[in-house]
C-alpha cells in the first residue's frame, strides 16, 4: 500500500470508530459489541500484516503502526483486540509457520473469521520464561500431549487459535527446549476460565486457560523445529511489543487532544488554562513525548520491515518501555489539566488513564524489559552519535572496567543503565525524524534526560537497610 | 581445589538458577538450550562465579560462554591466572 493509501485506511478507521465506537459503553459493558467486531472485519483489519495470497492487505509495519494508534485512539480495548491478533497472536504462525499451517490457518485468520490468542504466562512464570511448567510430550502416533495452565490471555474468550509456549524436553535435540505451538480453540482438554475483572481494557477479553492434556497432532501444532521457542519467542514478542507501543500512541494522542480541548476553554484566574505559564509547560513536555512516541515506533517498525532481528529487538524493549511510560505520564497529566472532571468516568480520559496502566506491566514487565535494556547495551553495545549516546557509551565503559562481568550480578545496575538507554534511543529517534527547529529542540531536551540520568552516579541499595526502612514504616 | 571439586561446586550453581538439577547437569549441556537459562541469568551465572571465586572475568571473554564446559574452562583459566606468581 502506498502512503496515500494508508492514509486513506486510516481516515477510514477514524470515521469507523467516530461513527461506531462508545468507548464508555465497551467499558461498562465487559466487551465490544458484535456489530462494531463485524465492522473491524468488514475494513479488514484483522489481516493488515497478513500475507495477501492468503486474503491479506501485507502491510508494513509502519503502515500497521498508524492504523493500530489510530485504532486506539479511539478505544483502547478495541485496538488491543486487533493488536494482539495481528502482532503475538499471529506473527509466530505467519514467520515460521509450515505451508501447511498457513494454508489452515491464515485465511481464516486474515478475513477475522478466527481471531488468534497468545498464550505464555502461567502462575509461576510470567517475564521468566525459562520456568515455563506447561509441557508437550511426544506420543506413540505422532501427536503431543499438552498440558498446563495459561493466565492473563489475550482474545482469549473468542479466539479459535491459540499460541502457546510449552516445555518440550524430549523433542528436537535441546535437552530442555522451550517450543511454540499452535492449538485450536475447539481442541479438546483446553478449558477456558471465566472474564477477569480488569482495571481498564474491560472491552477486551482477558481469561485463564487450563490445558488438560490437550493431544494435538506434532505437524499441525508445532511451529518450525521443536525447541527453538526461545529464539522465536523473541521475534514475536518482538512484534507484540510493537503494536503494543503503537497503541500506546494512539491513547497519548487522545489523552493530549482532549486536554488541549478542555484547557482551551475552561478560564480560571481570569484567562484560559491554555495561556497559562504552568499549563503549557506541562503541555510542551506532553507533545515532546507523543513526538518522541511517534519517532520511535517508526524507527522500530522500520527496522521489522527490514527484517533487523538485532535492531526490531533492541528497539522494541526501548519502544515498549518509553512509550507505555509516556502515555501514562500523559494520560496522568490530562487527568490533573481536566480538574475534577477528570476524575469522573464520563469525562473519558480516566478510562485512558485506567486503559493504559496495564500497559506498563504486560508483553514484559518494564522494569525487566529495562533491566535486559541495559544487559543488551553491555553485551553489545549500540554504536550512535549524540550527546545521549555519548553518555550511555562512558556509563557502560565505566561498569566494564568497575565491575567486568560482576555487573550482571547487580541487575539495579542494568536496570538503571537500561532507563538511560531507552531515553536515548526515544531522544535519537525524535531527533532523526525532526524536521523543525522545535522539533530538534524537543529532542535534545529528551537527551539531556538521558544523559543526565546515564551521568548519574548509581549508589546500590543494601537489601538489609531497606527491610529496616520498610519495617519501620510499616510499624509506625 | 582439584578439578572435580570445582565441577561440582559450578553446578551446584548451575542449579541455583536452572531447574536442571546438579547431578543431571553434563559438561556439554548448552547454558540456553539445556539448562533453560535465558540471557539475564545466564549473564548472572557468570557473575556469581566471579563473584565467589573473586575473578575478574572481563566481559570480553563471558560473552563467548555458551556451554557448561566453557564456564568451567573459564574459570579453570582465572583460576590459574591468579595463582601464578
Amino acid at each position: 500500500m502506498t502512503e496515500a493509501g494508508d492514509d486513506v485506511m486510516v481516515q477510514m478507521v477514524r470515521r469507523f470508530a467516530a461513527d461506531e465506537i462508545r468507548p464508555l459503553e465497551i467499558d461498562a459493558a465487559h466487551q465490544i459489541p458484535p456489530r462494531v467486531l463485524e465492522g473491524l472485519k468488514g475494513l479488514g483489519l484483522f489481516g493488515l500484516t497478513l500475507p495477501e495470497r492468503f486474503g491479506g492487505s501485507a502491510l508494513s509495519a509502519v503502515q500497521t503502526c498508524r492504523i493500530v494508534a489510530a485504532l486506539a485512539e479511539s478505544d483502547r480495548s478495541v485496538a488491543t483486540t486487533v493488536g494482539l491478533h495481528l502482532g503475538l497472536g499471529t506473527r509466530g504462525l505467519v514467520a515460521f509457520g509450515s505451508p501447511a499451517q498457513h494454508e489452515r490457518w491464515l485465511p481464516q485468520l486474515a478475513q477475522g473469521d478466527v481471531i488468534a490468542a497468545f498464550a505464555t504466562t502461567e502462575p509461576g512464570a510470567g517475564s521468566d520464561l525459562s520456568a515455563i511448567a506447561t509441557t508437550a510430550h511426544p506420543l506413540a502416533d505422532g501427536k503431543l500431549k499438552v498440558s498446563g495452565s495459561k493466565l492473563y490471555v489475550t482474545n482469549g474468550g473468542f479466539a479459535s487459535l491459540f499460541t502457546i509456549t510449552a516445555s518440550t524436553p524430549l523433542l528436537g535435540s535441546a535437552n530442555r527446549g522451550t517450543s511454540l505451538l499452535l492449538i485450536p480453540g475447539e481442541a479438546r482438554g483446553l478449558v477456558r476460565h471465566p472474564e477477569e475483572r480488569k482495571l481498564g481494557l474491560r472491552g477486551s477479553s482477558t481469561i485463564a486457560v487450563s490445558l488438560d492434556d490437550v493431544e494435538v497432532t506434532g505437524v499441525d501444532s508445532l511451529l518450525s523445529e521443536p525447541g527453538a521457542g526461545h529464539k522465536h519467542l523473541s521475534h514475536v514478542l518482538s512484534w507484540g511489543r510493537l503494536f503494543l507501543s503503537a497503541g500506546c500512541i494512539g491513547t497519548a494522542r487522545a489523552a493530549l487532544k482532549a486536554t488541549h480541548a478542555h484547557v482551551s476553554q475552561r478560564r480560571q484566574f481570569r484567562k484560559a488554562l491554555l495561556q497559562q505559564e504552568v499549563v503549557q509547560r506541562q503541555l510542551a513536555d506532553a507533545a515532546m513525548r507523543l513526538r518522541a512516541m511517534v519517532a520511535l515506533v517508526n524507527e522500530t517498525a522500520s527496522a521489522a520491515d527490514a527484517n533487523d532481528e538485532a535492531a526490531l529487538a533492541r528497539l522494541s524493549t526501548s519502544a515498549k518501555v518509553f512509550c507505555s511510560e509516556a502515555a501514562g505520564t500523559i494520560c496522568d497529566l490530562a487527568i490533573q489539566l481536566h480538574g475534577g472532571s477528570g476524575y469522573i468516568e464520563d469525562t473519558g480520559v480516566a478510562l485512558m488513564a485506567r486503559d493504559a496502566r496495564v500497559t506498563r506491566i504486560f508483553e514484559g514487565a518494564n522494569d525487566v524489559l529495562t533491566t535486559h535494556a541495559g544487559l543488551m547495551e553491555l553485551t553489545s553495545p549500540t554504536k550512535r552519535a549524540g550527546a545521549a549516546a555519548d553518555a550511555v557509551e562512558a556509563a557502560r565503559q565505566a561498569l566494564h572496567s568497575k565491575l567486568g562481568v560482576k555487573v550482571f550480578g547487580r541487575p539495579s545496575v542494568l536496570h538503571h543503565l537500561g532507563r538511560a538507554v531507552v531515553l536515548r534511543d526515544a531522544a535519537q529517534a525524535a531527533q532523526t525524524a525532526a524536521t523543525t527547529a522545535g522539533e530538534l529542540a524537543s529532542a535534545a531536551q529528551l537527551g539531556r534526560e538521558a544523559v543526565e540520568l546515564a551521568s548519574r552516579q548509581f549508589v546500590a541499595l543494601d537489601p538489609s537497610q531497606l527491610t529496616d526502612v520498610l519495617e519501620g514504616v510499616m510499624e509506625s | 581445589m582439584t578439578p572435580d571439586v570445582l565441577q561440582q561446586q559450578i553446578f551446584s550453581m548451575m542449579a541455583q538458577l536452572s531447574v536442571v538439577r546438579a547431578p543431571d547437569i553434563k559438561l556439554e549441556h548448552r547454558l540456553r538450550e539445556d539448562l533453560g537459562l535465558d540471557s539475564v541469568s545466564s549473564m548472572e551465572l557468570l557473575s556469581m562465579l566471579a563473584e565467589q571465586m573473586n575473578l575478574d572475568v572481563p566481559m570480553e571473554e563471558a560473552a563467548h560462554v555458551t556451554t557448561v564446559a566453557d564456564t568451567i574452562t573459564m574459570v579453570q583459566r582465572h583460576l590459574e591466572k591468579r595463582a601464578m606468581p
